[in-house]
């Protein structure tokens, strides 16, 4: 490995808080560093800034649970993030659609829908939410606790390609869902 | 094209450009009789849809708008020319379709590395200035002067990051990179201020020992000051300290082509329209033609 190579690898790895504790010295001197906090700081809050235009509903979410920053630090620093902010938003969002509960699941597909069709996506996309989809949303905006999840009853949403703003929803009582 | 000499844009005195990334045609109707060129980022307006990414047609369509009015220059961010495993090819396409679309004059990249072993790294690293360093940007850079047919100038970068070890000083290891390429250089004076600030860099000294000869461009910008370090966010107005040595740059090089007012799209709102306006008339007034 190259001098410049160890150095570029053992950089990457400081500002993603990733691997060992380095041996080389200039990278100690790094790894101690104020300036390496700064550095890191910059790129996270870069990074939380894009989700937040990109993912708006999601982020609040985040945030009123108080689970934002730390989601988006643990993004940044076990992914590697794309430099475009569709890439990023998708990224984040699809990991927490494969491990949130069914609340941000759906909120955070939501929001992945938007960016997709808003990319040229020419499918609508089917969403399902365990609670009425409008109050969660106002709950959000509003910074109120979400509603808590209704087991009677499903709610069937679409979001239309044509028109990425027009959503329909139905309610399915669960008894007649199948 | 290694011993190209960039064409000069005709004027006693240098051009003036800005910033422009689109979707704000007010700004762009506002900004474009105020100056001579805008500058493009080809990354920063383009989009990706997963698998790749392209540059956007509405944006490049508000260019094409002005393009009776003023030049264009291409200034990257993603290039990644001092990436040990290698360049970002994505960035070289999205350039090609910019030279395909637009009549660029030049175009440039910042000296610094943005990809590791492939990944994004989310913020630019400096380069040691090392002969290793020198070497492989110098072939890349004999390479992009062969690809395009327009003059290509590097930029230095803020050093944010502990100094790392290196035979090179500051201006020591750009004047080596241009003088074996013939590339031109972009100083930026904001930039220099942040490592005087941060680093300790002596002003003086680096501008007396940097070869003046290539600087083609200078950019001027506003930062701020965060946690005792001063960041090159291109978030402000030009401060009165930054101007006063881009007065100075500009006495000394002697091929100063354009001057580039920065500022970041998203800064815009915090700026504003009119201040941006009055800050291109006041860099005009104090440095550009």
């Amino acid at each position: 490995m190259s001098p410049l190579e160890a150095q570029q690898r053992g950089l990457l790895d400081l500002v993603k808080g990733r691997g060992a504790p380095p041996d080389d010295p200039y990278l100690k001197r790094v790894a101690r560093s104020r300036e390496l906090a700064m550095v890191r700081s910059i790129a996270l809050w870069w990074r939380a800034y894009t989700l937040e235009r990109q993912c708006p509903f999601t982020a609040k979410l985040l945030k009123r649970e108080g689970r934002f920053d730390a989601l988006v630090t643990a993004y940044f620093d076990a992914n590697a993030t794309s430099p475009f902010a569709e890439d990023v938003s998708r990224g984040f969002l699809r990991g927490l659609e494969a491990q949130e509960g069914p609340l941000t699941r759906a909120v955070a597909r939501f929001d992945r829908a938007l960016i997709e069709l808003r990319m040229g996506a020419n499918e609508d996309v089917d969403l399902a939410w365990d609670r009425h989809p409008g109050d969660v949303f106002a709950a959000i905006e509003s910074g109120a606790r979400p509603p808590p999840a209704e087991a009677s009853c499903v709610y069937r949403m679409r979001v239309l390609a044509p028109a990425p703003g027009r959503i329909e929803c139905v309610r399915v009582a669960l008894g007649a869902a199948g | 094209m290694a011993s190209a000499a960039p064409e000069r844009l005709s004027r006693a005195r240098p051009a003036l450009a800005t910033t422009y990334e689109g979707d704000d045609p007010a700004l762009l109707a506002k900004i474009a009789p105020l100056v001579d060129v805008i500058e493009i980022a080809p990354d920063a307006i383009a989009a990706s849809d997963g698998a790749h990414s392209a540059l956007r047609r509405d944006v490049l369509d508000e260019y094409q708008s002005v393009a009776g009015e003023v030049g264009f220059v291409a200034h990257g961010i993603g290039l990644s020319i001092g990436s040990f495993d290698g360049w970002n090819e994505d960035y070289l396409r999205l350039l090609d379709g910019l030279f395909e679309r637009l009549p660029l004059r030049w175009h440039s990249e910042h000296l610094a590395c943005t990809r590791v072993a492939g990944e994004n790294v989310g913020t630019m690293f400096s380069l040691p200035r090392t002969d290793e360093a020198v070497d492989l940007v110098c072939g890349r850079v004999d390479e992009i002067q062969r690809r395009y047919g327009v003059p290509f100038l590097l930029e230095h970068v803020i050093q944010l990051l502990p100094d790392p070890p290196g035979r090179h000083s500051p201006a020591g290891f750009i004047n080596a990179i241009a003088r074996r390429t013939g590339c031109g250089l972009i100083i930026d004076a904001y930039n220099l201020e942040c490592d005087a600030h941060n680093q300790g860099l002596d002003l003086d000294a680096f501008l007396d020992e940097l070869d003046m000869a290539p600087v083609r461009e200078m950019h001027l910008a506003g930062g701020v000051e965060l946690n005792g370090f001063r960041l090159d966010v291109h978030s402000g107005v030009v401060a009165a300290s930054t101007l006063a040595l881009g007065r100075k740059i500009a006495a000394r090089a002697p091929n100063l082509d354009l001057v580039t007012y920065e500022f970041l799209k998203e800064a815009v709102p915090l700026i504003g329209h009119d201040a941006i306006c009055a800050e291109l008339k006041r860099v005009r007034a104090a440095i550009a033609a």
